[in-house]
């Protein structure tokens, strides 16, 4: 076995899922300056919605027993409804209020989804298998590589084309970005708020979803605390990205995950089970050099 | 015919009033200078009848219609269209995607190609620079995109925030020759903030004078640069707005 393409499989496919995860949150932090903390809750929502509710350890596939053709588009749109709702039911009431008010009550309306889920589900992992024959390994460029990751990586580079040729050939795009730099100068030529901001929610929620099938199979657990983790590290991404900058989340999800694969393998064994101190340090360094982040947004830059 | 009516109109910003009962009417094809100190409250009034801040009293009316309490997005529909201090350009933006924001509530395809080709034609250096990121235009274009993208929403009625700010006097001259061009060309009404009676005297309208909130002069801005010119011969370099000229 070749442990250069192994790492490199393994650090393209764990960062895209964080790539998707920073996308999903910097999408709506560019139009409404709001680290939607929820966002890892959405995620859960997606992984739960695919099983019949109950508190059984074994889950029952509900939505997850739909063939991948229906299944697939099926999500998206419910990670994209949840995400729209919440805007609707939460964030558009506080539209005007300050930015930690926002903050604050995305956290309020992760807790609230969040033990929704426990209610319904009860406390306990349970064990899921939605296309297990996707955990397959099987062999490119001398290393042994689970049909599952190239799939991850592949979705994600679509993903990343999709929403960049979205953001730049199509009107609605167009808007997102300019209402990202200046929202007020864009509503004043016209940009409706709610179009773009329902927009961008409905995006964000899909991007949830995709994350979810991923997270899922390669998994194999529902978990209702799930979202926790992979929304620390998509908002550390978001963070070190430069906050509202698209391709700087991207690239900094990819680069998380590179650090994080890289340090798993090179670190002695005792200190194995320390690695996310040492990822977390390295990024306290890069924000130390370079705190606006990789790739700094305009809007985030203070203008004459 | 009135175009733009304000009546009475208040902004707060928490407790500090900035704008204090103005009232004023502006004609159709009219051209209006504001001018003032600092923290007169020139740009609240432009903010506050566009909808970019909100008024605590009075009401704005746009050919009759009241716009007071709309939002800018509204506001823009009426056919109001405004340039704002600083300019505001989407830097992240390429200057021709700048000027395709506005045209969202427009539906007629072939007049907006071809006010973008206006556009080009009286800057001819957005033209070749079209696909160039906004940001990286000097002081001057970025007046010039901001003009032309406030074009873009083929208002009645534009409202310009010192476009003379941090230019250098010939850029001045040319910004101001292409807006006084293009009203004649549209019929379209102006508001133009401009701190230098002088400099408005010489493009020639009706001038406005706003101190602490209020409108304290109403006149044609020749009267006003002729006051300020002998206020200098008394006075010397004291009068406000000759200095900030000159500074910039």
């Amino acid at each position: 076995m070749n442990a250069v393409p192994q790492l490199f499989f393994d650090a393209a496919s764990l960062g895209g899922i964080y790539a998707m995860a920073a996308l999903g949150i910097a999408l709506i932090f560019g139009v409404m300056n709001l680290v939607n903390f929820a966002h890892g809750e959405y995620i859960a929502f997606c992984v739960f919605a695919l099983i019949v509710p109950s508190s059984d350890a074994v889950a029952v596939m509900f939505l997850g027993k739909a063939p991948a053709i229906l299944l697939i588009p099926v999500l998206l749109a419910l990670g994209a409804l949840i995400a729209v709702a919440s805007e609707y039911i939460v964030f558009r009431q506080l539209r005007n209020a300050n930015p930690v008010a926002m903050m604050i009550s995305s956290f309020a309306l992760g807790f609230v989804i969040q033990n929704t889920l426990l209610a319904v589900y009860g406390s306990r992992p349970k064990a899921i298998s939605l296309w297990p024959d996707l955990n397959t390994p099987i062999s490119v460029a001398g290393a042994s590589v689970p049909l599952l990751q190239l799939i991850v990586i592949i979705t994600t580079l679509l993903v990343v084309s999709a929403l960049a040729l979205l953001l730049k050939k199509t009107r609605v795009g167009l808007e997102m970005r300019a209402a990202a730099e200046n929202f007020t100068m864009a509503r004043l030529l016209g940009v409706r708020a709610n179009v773009v901001i329902t927009g961008a929610f409905a995006l964000s929620g899909a991007l949830a979803a995709a994350v979810a099938m991923i997270m899922v199979t390669q998994t194999g657990v529902a978990d209702v605390r799930m979202g926790g983790q992979i929304m620390l590290v998509a908002f550390i991404a978001t963070v070190v990205g430069g906050l509202g900058s698209l391709p700087g989340a991207v690239a900094a999800g990819f680069l998380i995950g590179a650090i994080s694969v890289v340090l798993q393998a090179a670190l002695p064994l005792e200190a194995r089970p320390f690695r996310d101190a040492f990822l977390y340090t390295l990024v306290v360094v890069i924000l130390l050099v370079r705190p606006q982040g990789l790739f700094a947004s305009a809007s985030a830059k203070p203008r004459v | 015919m009135t175009k733009l009516g304000v009546f009475d109109l208040e902004v707060r910003y928490g407790k500090v009033p900035a704008l204090g009962g103005v009232t004023l009417h502006l004609q159709e094809g009219e051209r209006l200078f504001v001018s003032g100190p600092n923290g007169a409250g020139k740009s609240s009034l432009l903010k506050a009848i566009a909808g970019a801040v909100s008024s605590s009293h009075g009401r704005v009316e746009l050919d009759g219609d009241i716009i007071t309490g709309k939002s800018a997005e509204a506001i823009a529909r009426y056919g109001l269209s405004m340039v704002p201090e600083g300019r505001d350009i989407f830097s992240t933006l390429t200057v021709e995607e700048n000027l395709r924001v506005g045209t969202g509530i427009r539906a007629d395809k072939q007049a907006i190609e071809g006010d973008i080709a206006e556009i080009y034609d009286a800057f001819p250096i957005l033209g070749e620079r079209r696909h160039a990121n906004a940001g990286a235009l000097s002081g001057g274009q970025q007046q010039m995109l901001a003009i032309g993208r406030g074009l873009m929403t083929n208002p009645k009625l534009m409202m310009v925030d010192e476009p003379s700010l941090g230019l250098a006097p010939n850029i001045v001259d040319q910004v101001y020759d292409t807006l006084v061009a293009l009203q004649k060309e549209r019929g379209l009404t102006l508001l133009i903030v401009e701190q230098s009676s002088a400099r408005a005297a010489r493009v020639g309208g009706r001038m406005v004078l706003l101190r602490g909130g209020q409108v304290v002069g109403d006149g044609d801005a020749s009267e006003f640069a002729e006051r300020d010119l002998l206020k200098e011969a008394y006075f010397g370099q004291a009068d406000q707005s000759k200095s900030t000229e000159q500074v910039q």
